[in-house]
């Protein structure tokens, strides 16, 4: 990091000092704006989950760690914790390895590269109720253009030992093209003449890609697994539009923030809404700092 | 020869895989498509299964355009995408060097939160924004659409990462040319991740355009909804009219896929010269 | 725009590579502030048009959560404008949205002028004042008069005495068939002699082995269009008259239930198939015979050509042994935020829509039965293409010596985490009819359970 500079021999100028005023700067709209959208609503959940909330936010009634023992006992919400990481565990390998190899593919000059591009980013603008929309059609058993094509009765996303997968394929889908972008625009960053330098040793293809592509790009891939771990934890979207409640595979797809919205949205009961995604964060940090950690053998930084 | 040989096929084996996931990536819009020119009965028939439409109606198109303001529509999402871009790259861009390249107190701390905020799911924001925005007495304004979308932790960390992969030695040339930390980083360090600035363009306007339960609850006038919005309520709570959700999905994606090809073309040109220079 | 949109933040990029070192770097730092601030001002730009003798020129906001509701309403809000000079912009939310951004409102402070209410929430709005009470203005009011609506409807919106909303519609349950399969069959069409024993031999006969027809669809979360019909029918119930507790274990619902199963096992399509599509849709794809639906629905089968052409409307079979008939009924209600800074106006609104000639337009329109004495006539006669008099009909007194009964649709304080835990629970029973019984003994317990934590 840039701190690390110390040793230049250069006097220490106020460059170092300033480092201090304008690192504060800099992050100042930032900060101000994540604590006062996001962070103090966060703690105010921290503190509703200790409630049994009444109706409207009015008549809050203090419960202590009620929510949490009720949670810790309540199978529903582990099964949809299980639920989260089976969707996530489906998502998350798939949608980078794929979307690593297309942008490579991708970032090489060749014919129609950008008509590829443009299709493979196409899920990412269509909007989410017409994709949940589309999907379900197309998994429909009875009309399903799936089963029309490829024959056979598969209940795609209503059979509980398929449905989460389906589901996951949906996200897969999905996401394809946000991890695409992020590749090549990764893959850009990359000076070219690594890869003359490594023709020339007459490393090409893929040992270029693994000895080159992989290492340059580790910041890019450690972003993208940050942010699709931490994405693919907080499923929603998908479970919401595509399940229905009558659906017998809803248990064994439903995601812990679906329940969370659930209870605070539908059953009005906040308190233990906010417990439920309380759980969620805890999970979410630690799998994230052990990311964090975790990162030091394998991401490269210039 | 064999040289070549052999990266022919290599091309020709890269653009089959290629084709082949664009096929995936394309058969539902062309159900879409297909569905949007189908009459009602049509789209929801077994006996026969219709893949191609008997007539190709565009009823669907002109009954949806009709009963959405769709200009209106457009000039919002619009307005919504490009205050929320602006918004968003101008914050994080200055964040991320901070974080990605200066020493200063504080800094493991603050930056933890950024990655906090990441961490909790959106719903939970909802009702507390509402709130605030309603105490601002803001509701219905293209202001509480951008509202969520002042600063971004996801724009911040992105750009954080691409700061931290340039080079070490940049900072040191512009202090010896006498640049101060603020002129290093508008001259120097933030051209050169136009590449991920672009990215982070581009998602903002991607999230922003399909973010749908906010717009629902902030803004309930129809002069101030956005595209996603608007498509929501179409889906009535019984309806079942295929060939118009489908034709208003379509019309609605529309905008952002130009605006997608216009900003990719920058998006390529613009690194190929920044990259590598040092 | 998008140009501009490049352009503004690739020439910030510019600006600054061209600068020169020495010069004064000009903090940028206030930039984010500024464009939220240039962002809010350029769209409070309201609309300008001040004709309203009410002094506001900003239209009344109403929201709904019905699309096949909002261009008949429009037209009534439309003849208001004139009569008043009050604007009025109605607003389609879809139903999830729709609660949230009323309890967002009423959270936080803010809330459209106008809406509806259901029973379902009703009571918790009441009792926490978020409806503007309209006891007064009913006194005052030459047009409102509480006695000339469905009585039922109006007591929905009641709390302690005090009325909240003005009834706005009202909603029964029919059955509808497919009168082309019927006449294949060579079945006689359901008509008012038919018992649940009866609709069950058709449904067998109309199911076809090879899976391309089935006599009958529902799902668990049909309960006020099918289940709780046959289960009121049969002498069970859902929730006890005082609202405290489950009857999901009476013998009499039991009874009905077990019916259910009988009709999923023998003809349904699968669980999971009803699931996927939906009984409207199968019904409109001609995958099914019959279907119990609400009055709420017509208006969208009117407007689908297979459902013109091959369906109609009967009333409800009866049961045997209680030789009663039932249907579950609701009826929305116009309400005000009690918080508006116009109540005047939005009662003007209200007494509007409660009023006997908008009442009467409402139901001439086809947008659904008015809550209005005698005035859903003018509903049944607003298409010829379906019979809609059954769902008249079931509200008289009796049908060819048949009792008739109109069963308000069961409701407790918050009645949103008991029914949709039933809808949870029975997709287990859907899924295998032979444990129907245990599911709805122990969904009873759960929803006491339910019932005992409701705020209140």
């Amino acid at each position: 990091m840039a701190g690390k500079t110390k040793k230049v021999k250069a006097p220490v100028t106020s460059w170092e000092r300033n480092q201090n005023i304008w690192g504060w700067l800099f992050i100042l709209p930032t900060m101000l704006g994540l604590i006062i959208l996001n962070i103090y609503p966060m703690f105010s959940t921290l503190y509703q989950s200790f409630f049994k909330t009444g109706d409207f936010g009015k008549g809050n009634m203090f419960v202590g760690l009620e929510n949490y023992t009720t949670l810790i006992q309540d199978s529903e919400v582990w099964r949809s914790l299980w639920n989260t990481f089976k969707y996530a565990i489906i998502e998350v390998p798939f949608s980078i390895a794929i979307a690593l190899v297309l942008a490579v593919f991708l970032n090489r000059k060749m014919a129609g590269r950008s008509t590829y591009r443009a299709i493979f980013f196409l899920p990412m603008v269509a909007a989410p109720a017409a994709v949940a929309m589309v999907w379900k059609w197309l998994y429909n058993s009875k009309f399903g253009l799936l089963n029309h094509v490829f024959g056979g009765n598969t209940e795609w996303i209503s059979n509980p030992k398929i449905a989460w997968i389906s589901i996951a394929v949906i996200g897969v889908w999905s996401i394809l093209g946000y991890n695409i972008v992020l590749f090549i625009s990764g893959l850009q960053e990359i000076p070219k003449d690594y890869y003359e330098a490594a023709d020339i040793d007459g490393a090409s293809g893929p040992a270029a890609f693994f000895k080159i592509t992989l290492p340059l790009l580790s910041p890019t891939i450690f972003f993208v697994l940050i942010t699709r771990v931490i994405g693919s934890l907080q499923v929603f979207d998908l479970v919401y539009m595509v399940m229905d409640e009558n659906n017998p595979a809803m248990k064994s797809t439903q995601s812990i923030v679906y329940l969370f919205y659930q209870y605070s949205f539908k059953y009005g009961n906040k308190g233990y809404g906010s417990a439920i995604v309380l759980l969620l964060l805890l999970v979410i940090m630690i799998i994230t700092i052990f990311q964090m950690i975790a990162q030091k053998k394998w991401v490269y930084y210039n | 020869m064999s040289l070549k040989t052999k990266r022919n096929t290599q091309k020709i084996l890269v653009h089959v895989i290629l084709i082949i996931f664009s096929i995936i990536m394309l058969v539902p819009f062309i159900w879409m498509m297909l569905t949007a020119f189908k009459s009602v009965g049509e789209a929801t028939s077994v006996n026969p299964f219709v893949i191609f439409p008997s007539e190709w109606k565009t009823d669907a198109f002109t009954a949806v355009w009709k009963n959405m303001n769709f200009f209106l529509l457009y000039k919002n999402t619009l307005l919504l995408i490009f205050w929320r871009v602006v918004c968003a790259c101008l914050t994080a861009t200055m964040a991320g060097y901070a974080f990605g390249r200066l020493q200063f107190k504080g800094k493991n701390f603050m930056f933890s939160l950024v990655l906090f905020q990441m961490m909790i799911p959106g719903q939970l924001f909802i009702i507390p924004q509402y709130i605030m925005v309603s105490g601002m007495k803001m509701t219905n304004s293209i202001f509480a659409l951008v509202f969520p979308g002042l600063v971004t932790a996801f724009g911040t960390f992105l750009l954080k990462q691409a700061y931290m992969s340039l080079p070490k030695d940049l900072e040191e040339a512009a202090r010896l040319d006498g640049c101060n930390i603020f002129q290093t980083f508008l001259r120097i360090m933030a051209p050169l991740t136009k590449s991920s600035m672009i990215a982070l363009g581009i998602f903002t306007a991607v999230f922003a355009y399909k973010d749908l339960m906010w717009p629902l609850v902030v803004n309930t006038s129809a002069a101030k909804m956005p595209l996603s919005a608007a498509l929501a309520t179409m889906q009535g709570q019984y309806s079942s009219n295929y060939p118009q959700l489908m034709a208003a999905s379509l019309i609605a994606c529309v905008p952002m896929i130009v605006l997608y090809l216009i900003f990719q073309k920058q998006f390529i040109e613009g690194i190929a010269t920044s990259g590598g220079k040092l | 725009m998008k140009k501009k949109a490049i352009a503004l933040f690739l020439s910030t990029m510019m600006v600054g590579s061209l600068a020169a070192c020495g010069g004064s770097g000009n903090s940028s730092t206030g930039t984010s502030t500024d464009t939220s601030k240039a962002a809010s001002t350029s769209s409070s730009a309201a609309s300008t048009s001040g004709t309203a003798s009410s002094g506001s020129s900003k239209p009344l906001e109403v929201v709904i959560w019905d699309t096949n509701q909002q261009a008949g309403l429009q037209q009534i809000a439309d003849l208001f404008t004139e009569e008043t000079g009050i604007k009025v912009d109605i607003q389609v939310k879809d139903w999830d949205s729709y609660w949230t951004l009323l309890e967002a409102g009423a959270t936080g402070g803010d809330m459209p002028d106008v809406f509806w209410m259901h029973s379902n929430n009703s009571q918790m709005y009441m009792k926490n004042d978020i409806l503007l009470k309209l006891d007064d203005y009913i006194e005052k009011s030459d047009t409102i008069n509480l006695d000339n609506y469905m009585p039922e409807v109006t007591e929905l919106y009641q709390r302690d005495g005090s009325t909240y909303a003005i009834p706005k519609d009202y909603d029964t349950i029919a059955l509808w068939y497919n009168k082309t399969m019927f006449d294949a069959a060579g079945l006689s069409y359901p008509d008012d002699t038919w018992t649940w024993d009866d609709m069950y031999d058709a449904a067998v006969k109309l199911t076809k082995a090879d899976g391309s027809q089935y006599g009958f669809a529902m799902n668990p979360s049909n309960d006020q269009d099918t289940y709780y019909n046959m289960v009121y029918s049969m002498g069970g119930y859902i929730v006890s008259d005082d609202h405290k507790s489950s009857g999901y274990d009476d013998p009499n619902t039991l009874k009905a239930m077990d019916y259910v199963g009988k009709l999923l096992t023998d003809a349904c399509p699968s669980a999971t198939t009803m699931s996927e599509t939906g009984t409207d849709v199968m019904m409109q794809s001609g995958t099914v015979a019959m279907i119990m639906q609400g009055s709420w629905m017509t208006a969208g089968f009117l407007a689908n050509d297979y459902m013109k052409e091959n369906c109609d409307v009967a009333i409800l079979p009866y049961d045997a042994t209680t030789g009663k008939r039932a249907s579950i009924c609701n009826g929305l209600g116009w309400a005000a935020y009690s918080g508006t800074d116009r109540p005047d106006d939005c009662w003007k609104l209200l007494e509007w829509f409660g009023s006997e000639a908008m009442q009467k337009k409402q139901a001439e329109l086809g947008v659904t039965m008015s809550a209005y004495n005698n005035t859903s006539d003018a509903w049944v006669n607003c298409t010829d293409v379906f019979n809609l008099k059954p769902y008249l009909d079931i509200a008289k007194e009796s049908t060819s010596d048949v009792k008739n009964e109109l069963i308000l649709r069961p409701y407790t304080y918050n009645s949103t985490v008991w029914s949709m835990g039933a809808s949870t629970a029975l997709v287990n029973a859907w899924s295998d009819p032979t444990q129907m019984e245990k599911v709805c003994t122990d969904f009873a317990a759960e929803m006491n359970k339910a019932i005992a934590a409701e705020n209140k």
